[in-house]
């Protein structure tokens, strides 16, 4: 079992939505490149205080053909789509404590670009969503979320 | 627009590209009368043969001399572009009576006209009460006093070029301003609106900023003023940074009474048709139209109530740019603009501009109707009339005075706003005048902030605006 | 004037402003001609009584102040417009002398509701910030982006379950009205008016079916009216200093005779005084859709069927607004202050809906030709703005909802009337602020909606939202399904004004959509989408 935010932890999350996508009729076809800023809150030990980790993800034909931890000021493609929020909230969607709609519709983790596509492609993103958050058996070294004896 | 031509803003910053356009209508100016005998009508200056025929008809000499000065003062061009468009220089008399010599001496002019009022030339001249009436009116349009001594150099030289060379913008005056401002926006020129400034930061004997709305903004070259002497060195600076000359300069700089106009608005139905228009129809299309006056004596006397600080008879100089573009009225209307000659701001009380407001556009409509029947106020939609109070209070024009300060002979040419302040440059380091009380004076020429770039471009080594072959 | 160009856009309100200068900030050469004297369009502020006092003519409510993408991406604040948001936005007060507040500080929002309704407050609380949460992505979705069916977006909302993860959002909403919506949830008919009547004032009609839908998203930003200092029209001036500092270049005093096509293809326009622009790449109007298809461009170059389509199914809005705008030497003080003493500082105020059926009643009426007894609402922007007025006087503006066509006579009747209405509407403002005496106001000038069109033609029929906002014409039907992607079926002919979605109001989205549209049809690089 990987390590969060860790390469195998991003491989293993890649192969569990690849092996979905492969069972999906109509996923659209194009490259796509989507960020994922993850900021540090003071609340998640995986990101410090005031810094970011920021990922890139890119997608081929609905399906995932890499990721790579990037230096967010200049992340070496042009991105498509954006998310970002603070870095408990993305440990809490890893651990499947929180599902990434209702943090969208929260608006604790924003959400940038081509809505309109996300929209129309609602069953595609739906299922790139549930294997980030319950593709993958995760290993939480600093602790896992709930943070501060919060309930799950 | 009398400047269109020599304006260089308008060739160096593009302006026509950026939209400005313009119509110079072939009867340009226009006295009418009430009892219906003929106008005088005054043309472009490619159709001088059809003024000749509209003076021809009250005197033939007249007709002669006008064609001729007029021609002669079209000559001029340059030498009045180059004087407007440079910092002043001083102009002796020997300069003055050796102009009119060399210009005019074989029409009869002598070096004494150096020495006349603008009233005195006009008559000694022309002999058509008509056409006499019509000048005087004419003349206070750009500020002179009609019976300063020495002032009928200006007519001759000066008024004697512009009258006949009015341009009208498109769209009405303002959008000269918006082309001007758009080429500001491209130059990358902030306009900050609604910004009263409240003061010029002084520091260490330098300009260095303002402050507007309680907020700095800091200049690191320079600070030009568009506001007049008055307000820039008493208001903005304050005395306590003048040297008592300059404290006492500003004060001492006056406001009108040469240059005050009051401005009514018309809305109207028709175009005005007017009696004198059975002997020239030229009348009705003329782009500036004189209107209640019968002749000199009742103008003269018009102009000097105005001076004294009376409310004059009511008579106007009329314009109805809906002839010439129909964007400055709804479909089948018109909008008619002019200019009353009135006494200056502090001539009056409130009480008393409130009353002139409204009362004295109805007394100029029956004055009107007399002269063109269609006036009648079934005709007339709407109108309102702008005070030189209200121009004070809107514009900052002191007194409503247009020229941003009186036009005699102590406030004119290297004496303007006064003599060590007329290279736009102040004893204050780092701050400019580029306003209208600085030279040449009011007047849509914009040789006040062209002249003050120069200075401003000398001093901090910026380039030149100077196109050799336009001479400025 | 310039006689070729990349892309003319006819109409120079901020829509057409807008789509300019991102164009330009692409390297387009873009001109952009406007009819009037002034650009703007509805962003136009003018002395309308005496000098020195700034009215808004038309837009004042600026509620999507840094959530347009434009407002960044056009560097509005940049270039010289500030924008003040008034801590009390918006105030109701009722003819028993009660009153109620909307704050920019929620808790004081809560506070002045609950004093009509403890569970009401608590469920503004819960809509307020489920709202809040969902403003950006709804935002995103449906406004800055090209629209989608309302099918499209009903699968979709289903797909991501979100009806099963709020309380407000439901796909039930696209058939109910605002006033269904409201009755659901909230208990209390002045609550129930104000939220009402705030999403009339935005130009939704609370009885219009399907209109619940946009709801949420009017709550979402009902704490976000901001208010430009120095007028409107700033923005105006902003957004025309970006097009020209980046290149681009505004002709006013231009009013387009005809688009010109050549092979199906618009290739640049005519002007009533015979000038003639080339656009090398497109034309967009942002005008009405009447002028451009049907006066613009020849009738040989449409479809009979699409000609009788713009002049028979165009809906526009069965309400306008009669305004008037007042000089004052006083502030209002309202006798409800006294019940809540902040009314006297809220920025918009309703002058006595006390129910949605008084609102109802009106439109009823309203919709027949009727005049209404005014219930004005009243905005003195001096108390948040101190450049708009002379010092020590205060720029005042009443809007009352009334006819276009006025029962008996038409438009045209306005022409007699507005001194009276506009004195009818000073009355009531004056009941409910008794030290606004006739001496208070210098002076002030009616302005009907009759006036709004003659002002700007592209209004029709007093439409200042150049559309109805209903179902059926929101969103990918707007203003015809055929017409709803900003193409037309004149190759590089765009439509990209009010009339498109999302609607009028100073949202700057019909022209940041169109420029979508644009940037694929014309492989403009699409600096802007950087994320």
């Amino acid at each position: 079992m990987p390590d969060i935010y860790t390469s195998d932890w991003y491989e293993a999350v890649r192969d569990s939505i690849n092996v979905k996508v492969a069972e999906m009729q109509g996923v659209p076809e194009g490259t796509w490149h989507v960020a994922i800023d993850i900021v540090g809150d003071g609340r998640s030990p995986y990101v410090n205080q005031g810094a970011e980790r920021n990922f890139v993800v890119r997608i081929e034909d609905g399906r995932c053909a890499w990721y790579r931890e990037v230096d967010g000021a200049d992340p070496g493609v042009r991105l498509d789509f954006r998310f970002r929020g603070p870095a408990e909230e993305f440990d809490r969607i890893a651990a499947g404590l929180l599902d990434p709609i209702d943090a969208a519709l929260r608006g604790t983790i924003k959400a940038r670009g081509d809505m309109r596509f996300l929209m129309r492609q609602a069953e595609h993103v739906q299922v790139l969503l549930e294997a980030y958050t319950d593709g993958v058996e995760t290993l939480w070294p600093d602790g896992r979320p709930p943070y501060d004896g919060e309930s799950a | 627009m009398e400047f269109f031509d020599i304006m260089p803003m308008i060739r160096d910053f593009g302006l026509e590209a950026l939209g400005l356009r313009t119509v110079m209508p072939e009867a340009q100016a226009a006295i009418t009368f009430a009892d219906g005998r003929p106008p005088v009508v005054l043309h472009r200056p490619d159709l001088l043969d059809r003024t000749h025929a509209s003076i021809a008809r009250y005197s033939g000499t007249d007709a002669d001399l006008w064609v001729e000065l007029k021609k002669r003062a079209i000559g001029l061009q340059d030498l009045l572009a180059t004087g407007l468009y440079n910092l002043p220089t001083e102009a002796t008399m020997a300069d003055l009576t050796a102009l009119l010599e060399g210009v005019f001496g074989d029409l009869g002019i002598t070096p004494d006209f150096a020495t006349k009022s603008i009233k005195v030339v006009i008559d000694e001249l022309f002999e058509t009460p008509e056409l006499r009436a019509l000048l005087y009116r004419a003349t206070v349009e750009w500020g002179y006093p009609v019976d300063q001594a020495g002032s009928g150099v200006a007519f001759l030289t000066f008024i004697m070029w512009t009258l006949g060379n009015w341009k009208m913008v498109r769209g009405g005056t303002h959008a000269l301003a918006k082309t001007m401002t758009q080429a500001c926006y491209r130059e990358g020129v902030d306009l900050i609106e609604n910004s009263d400034v409240e003061k010029v930061i002084i520091k260490d004997g330098r300009a260095v900023g303002v402050v507007t709305r309680g907020r700095e903004i800091r200049a690191e070259k320079c600070v030009a003023s568009n506001a007049d002497v008055r307000q820039t060195l008493l208001d903005l600076v304050g005395e306590d940074h003048l040297s008592p000359l300059w404290a006492k300069r500003a004060h001492a700089f006056r406001y009108g009474p040469s240059h005050v106009l009051g401005t009514p608005m018309f809305c109207l139905h028709e175009a005005p048709d007017y009696k004198s228009a059975k002997w020239d129809p030229d009348v009705n299309r003329c782009f500036y139209t004189m209107v209640g006056f019968d002749g000199p004596d009742d103008t003269i006397r018009y102009i000097r109530d105005a001076y004294s600080g009376r409310i004059p008879m009511p008579a106007a100089g009329l314009w109805v740019n809906s002839l010439w573009d129909r964007a400055q009225a709804p479909a089948g209307r018109h909008t008619a603009t002019g200019w009353y000659f009135l006494p200056p701001a502090s001539a009056l009380t409130g009480a008393e501009w409130e009353d002139v407001r409204s009362t004295f556009n109805e007394r100029f409509i029956d004055v009107w109707h007399a002269a063109a029947p269609n006036m009648t106020r079934d005709n007339i939609i709407a109108h309102r009339l702008y005070t030189p109070d209200q121009m004070e209070h809107k514009n900052r024009m002191f007194e409503g005075d247009f020229s941003n300060g009186e036009f005699a002979p102590d406030q004119l040419g290297t004496n303007r706003p006064f003599p060590e302040a007329s290279s736009y440059r102040t004893e204050i380091d780092g701050l400019y005048f580029c306003g209208p009380s600085a030279f040449p004076g009011g007047g849509v020429h914009a040789a006040c902030g062209y002249n003050a770039y120069k200075a401003i471009a000398e001093d901090l080594g910026l380039p030149s605006p100077v196109v050799t072959e336009r001479g400025y | 004037m310039k006689q070729v160009c990349d892309v003319v856009i006819i109409g120079a309100g901020h829509n057409g402003l807008t789509l300019g200068a991102y164009l330009a900030r692409s390297g387009l050469d873009v001109v952009v001609l406007e009819r009037r004297h002034e650009e703007g369009g509805g962003l136009c502020t003018e002395e309308l009584t005496r000098p020195g006092f700034l009215h808004n003519v038309h837009a004042n409510y600026h509620t999507f102040v840094d959530m347009a993408p434009a407002i960044t991406d056009l560097e509005v604040r940049e270039n010289g417009v500030e924008y003040v948001r008034p801590e009390v936005q918006m105030a109701s007060i009722f003819d028993d002398g009660t009153a109620l507040t909307i704050h920019t500080d929620l808790d004081k929002t809560c506070e002045s509701m609950a004093r009509f309704s403890e569970t009401d407050a608590e469920t503004f609380r819960r809509l307020h910030t489920e709202a809040h949460g969902f403003v950006d992505l709804l935002l995103g979705t449906l406004m800055y982006q090209p629209p989608m069916s309302v099918k499209e977006l009903t699968r979709a909302l289903a797909a991501f379950g979100v009806e099963e993860r709020t309380e407000f959002l439901s796909v039930r909403l696209r058939r109910e009205t605002i006033n269904q919506f409201l009755d659901q949830h909230f208990t209390n008919d002045r609550i129930k008016a104000h939220l009402a009547f705030h999403g009339a004032v935005c130009g939704y009609t609370n009885d219009v079916a399907g209109l619940a839908i946009g709801f949420p998203l009017l709550i979402g930003k009902i704490d976000n009216w901001h208010l430009c200092l120095g007028g409107s029209h700033r923005l105006a001036h902003a957004l025309w200093r970006d097009l020209a500092h980046h290149g681009g270049t505004l002709i006013s005093d231009a009013e387009v005779a005809s688009i010109q096509v050549e092979d199906g293809r618009a290739v640049g326009v005519r002007l009533t005084t015979g000038e003639e622009i080339s656009a090398r790449r497109a034309v967009a109007s942002t005008v009405d859709v009447e002028q451009t298809l049907l006066e613009f461009v020849d009738p040989t170059d449409l479809s009979p069927e699409l000609r009788t389509r713009v002049a028979n199914d165009v809906v526009h809005k069965d309400w306008s607004l009669f305004s008037v705008h007042a000089a004052m030497s006083e502030l209002p003080e309202y006798t409800a202050a006294e019940f809540d003493p902040d009314v006297n500082r809220a920025w918009v105020v309703n002058l006595g809906y006390a129910s949605t059926d008084d609102l109802d009643d009106d439109w009823r009426l309203i919709r027949k030709g009727g005049l209404p007894d005014p219930r004005p609402n009243a905005a003195v922007n001096s108390l948040y703005d101190p450049t708009d007025a002379p010092d020590g006087c205060y720029t005042g503006l009443l809007r009352q909802f009334a006819p276009y066509d006025l029962h008996g006579g038409g438009a045209g009747q306005w022409e007699g009337m507005g001194r009276w209405y506009a004195q009818r509407c000073l009355d009531v403002w004056r009941r409910h602020a008794p030290n606004l005496e006739a001496n208070t106001f210098i002076d002030w000038a009616p302005f009907t909606p009759l006036d709004i069109s003659r002002k700007l033609v592209n209004m029709v029929r007093g439409d200042w939202m150049m559309g109805e906002i209903s179902l059926d014409n929101l969103l990918d039907q707007r203003p015809l399904p055929e017409l709803g992607e900003y193409r037309t079926p004149i190759d590089r002919l765009y439509l990209a004004g009010s009339t498109q979605h999302p609607h009028g109001f100073i949202t700057f989205g019909p022209g940041y959509n169109a420029l979508q549209i644009m940037a694929d049809d014309l492989d403009i690089d699409p600096w802007w989408r950087v994320i």
